[in-house]
């Protein structure tokens, strides 16, 4: 058998059920030698030492959904997932595209309609963690721009910027569970109190969240894109005609979102 | 706390001491605020693609220690090419942290849009050759300097195959000028569960090639069919795997050489106390060689 075949037969065994295991493709299990341990037990540690490498990879980047279903729960969704999306890389930092929308149609976790939302968002969270060390648009840059150009420039979101809109109350919930983690938590969680859109961003090491109003989702929405400054204001204004673009910038400018001007280019 | 940007480190030298440690996230603060009997340092260059605080602390560290870079990623042994992608990221921190080795293994983890994440087995025949020294090529010719190549630990053994893993390693040395490293647990658990002498492996492999050592501790599983063992880096390095790295001393010389240490993360005082074994080993096998050269 070539090399190219042995080793996709042996792949597709790993990601399949563990019982396939016991009754490996007949050409592939002559490849090897037979000795006193059979051939199942060895492919176990292969495949067992696989699996739990890319199921703990996605479970450990989301503490919580742990926190809300349980480390066995969490795992049994990681796992299917994985089966079915194995990594495509060499780099786990990442790993874990598409796991949100695996959830929706995860029957079992039908009952939690909140989960894939809070799934984007600690993948986001994650993603800014190993995001970029890029640096920030500062004042004295802005300030340089003279007032006829500002509309034409481009004011786009660090690397480390992500953005979560949900109609479930995320930050509540995730601070219900954290404050659960502590074991000070006599409150009770109201998940029917309407959700609102989040930034993830980075502006030194440690990932940060902010609540934002609708207005200003659209707004760094419109910026995400590469649209000009004096476009996306517009916009804006047609649909939030109260939108208070000075409040924006002056906020947006506190906590380093930007990019500097000429990284825009 | 700041990200260190513009540190520009000054190109790698031979670690002053032989003996190295994997640093790991539990081991960050404590290699940084400590100073250890240490030489260098390893790590997976995989967990820092990207930025943030891992740079930031590899950065510090790299201010105290040289840096063995060792890859798990690059999957050299799959028969389709290496991802050109993971390469340019490997290359960036080549470039960034100036390591004194680079390396990855003799094994294959991904098959089409799959990457496995684990160290897999290769028949050792000439169509494994050609396909790792293509992929090796590549690779060196990215990095623009050789890489050392380390030898697996496997759990099956191919019935066809057309040389023993050392003849299989230095082949693959005199194909691609890549230097070996010589993973001393591995051998030790590729002679248990394949059945040969792990002394006369160590023999077989030629001198000049090997740049690295490693050392880490196994499992021992039992099945019905027996024992099998498992290299977790989980635990001590066993007494023989000490036994075979004294007889790789004598063979190889001093050579830089790692504790390795995965899971199940001991206080660093074990680690720093594996490496003053590793240490007092070298001493007394150089020490006996240079009375036995004075003779």
């Amino acid at each position: 058998m070539r090399l190219n075949k042995i080793q996709n037969n042996f792949r597709d065994l790993m990601l399949d059920h563990p019982d396939a295991l016991h009754s490996p493709p007949e050409d592939l299990a002559a490849m090897f030698e037979t000795g006193d341990i059979a051939l199942p037990e060895r492919l176990k540690i292969y495949r067992n030492n696989i699996v739990n490498t890319i199921t703990d990879a996605l479970a450990d980047k989301l503490p919580t959904i742990e926190a809300l279903v349980g480390r066995e729960f969490l795992t049994l969704m990681a796992r299917s997932f994985a089966l079915e999306n194995p990594p495509t890389g060499g780099c786990l930092n990442i790993y874990g595209a598409g796991f949100p929308e695996f959830i929706e149609g995860f029957e079992l976790a039908k009952s939690l309609p909140y989960l894939p939302d809070m799934a984007r968002l600690e993948l986001s969270m994650n993603a800014a963690y190993y995001a970029a060390d890029d640096t920030a648009l500062t004042p004295q840059q802005l300030g340089a721009i003279a007032p006829e150009d500002l509309d034409d420039i481009t004011l786009k979101p660090r690397a480390a910027v992500h953005l979560v809109d949900s109609k479930f109350p995320l930050l509540a919930i995730k601070d219900f569970c954290e404050k659960n983690k502590e074991g000070e938590n006599n409150e009770t969680l109201d998940i029917s109190v309407p959700g609102q859109p989040i930034m993830v961003y980075r502006p030194a090491l440690a990932v940060k969240l902010t609540p934002l109003g609708q207005d200003e989702f659209d707004m760094l929405s419109q910026l995400s894109e590469g649209r000009a400054l004096g476009d996306a204001v517009e916009t804006i204004i047609a649909t939030y005609p109260d939108f208070d673009f000075a409040a924006f910038l002056q906020k947006h400018m506190a906590l380093e979102t930007f990019l500097p001007l000429t990284a825009n280019k | 706390m700041h990200i260190e940007r513009n540190t520009i480190f000054p190109p790698a030298t031979s670690p002053t001491q032989p003996v190295g440690i994997g640093l790991r996230h539990p081991y960050y603060e404590e290699v940084l605020e400590t100073t250890l009997e240490l030489g260098w340092l390893e790590v997976h260059p995989e967990n820092y693609f990207g930025g943030g605080i891992h740079r930031h602390f590899l950065s510090k560290a790299r201010e105290k220690y040289q840096l063995s870079l060792h890859g798990v990623g690059l999957s050299l042994g799959s028969t389709e090419p290496v991802s050109e992608d993971h390469l340019r990221q490997f290359k960036d921190l080549i470039d960034l942290y100036q390591p004194f080795n680079i390396s990855d293994h003799a094994s294959w983890s991904a098959s089409g849009n799959a990457h496995l994440n684990d160290l897999l087995p290769l028949p050792y025949t000439q169509e494994s050759l050609d396909t790792l020294a293509r992929n090796i090529d590549r690779a060196q010719e990215v990095f623009g300097r050789t890489m050392l190549i380390e030898n697996p630990s496997t759990y099956v053994a191919f019935a066809k195959n057309e040389m023993n893993e050392a003849a299989f390693m230095n082949r693959l040395s005199e194909m691609t000028g890549c230097g070996l490293l010589l993973d001393l647990n591995n051998i030790y658990v590729q002679s248990h569960n394949h059945g040969f002498d792990p002394f006369e492996y160590v023999e077989q492999i030629k001198i000049g090639p090997v740049g690295e050592m490693h050392l880490a501790g196994h499992i021992e599983r039992e099945t019905d069919g027996g024992t099998i063992l498992i290299d977790t880096h989980s635990r001590p390095v066993k007494g023989t795997v000490w036994d075979l790295y004294e007889a790789a001393i004598k063979r190889f010389g001093v050579t830089p050489t790692l504790i390795e240490w995965d899971q199940d993360f001991p206080a660093l005082e074990t680690l720093v106390a594996e490496a003053d074994k590793a240490r007092a080993i070298i001493d007394r096998a150089t020490n006996k060689e240079a009375t036995h050269a004075a003779e």
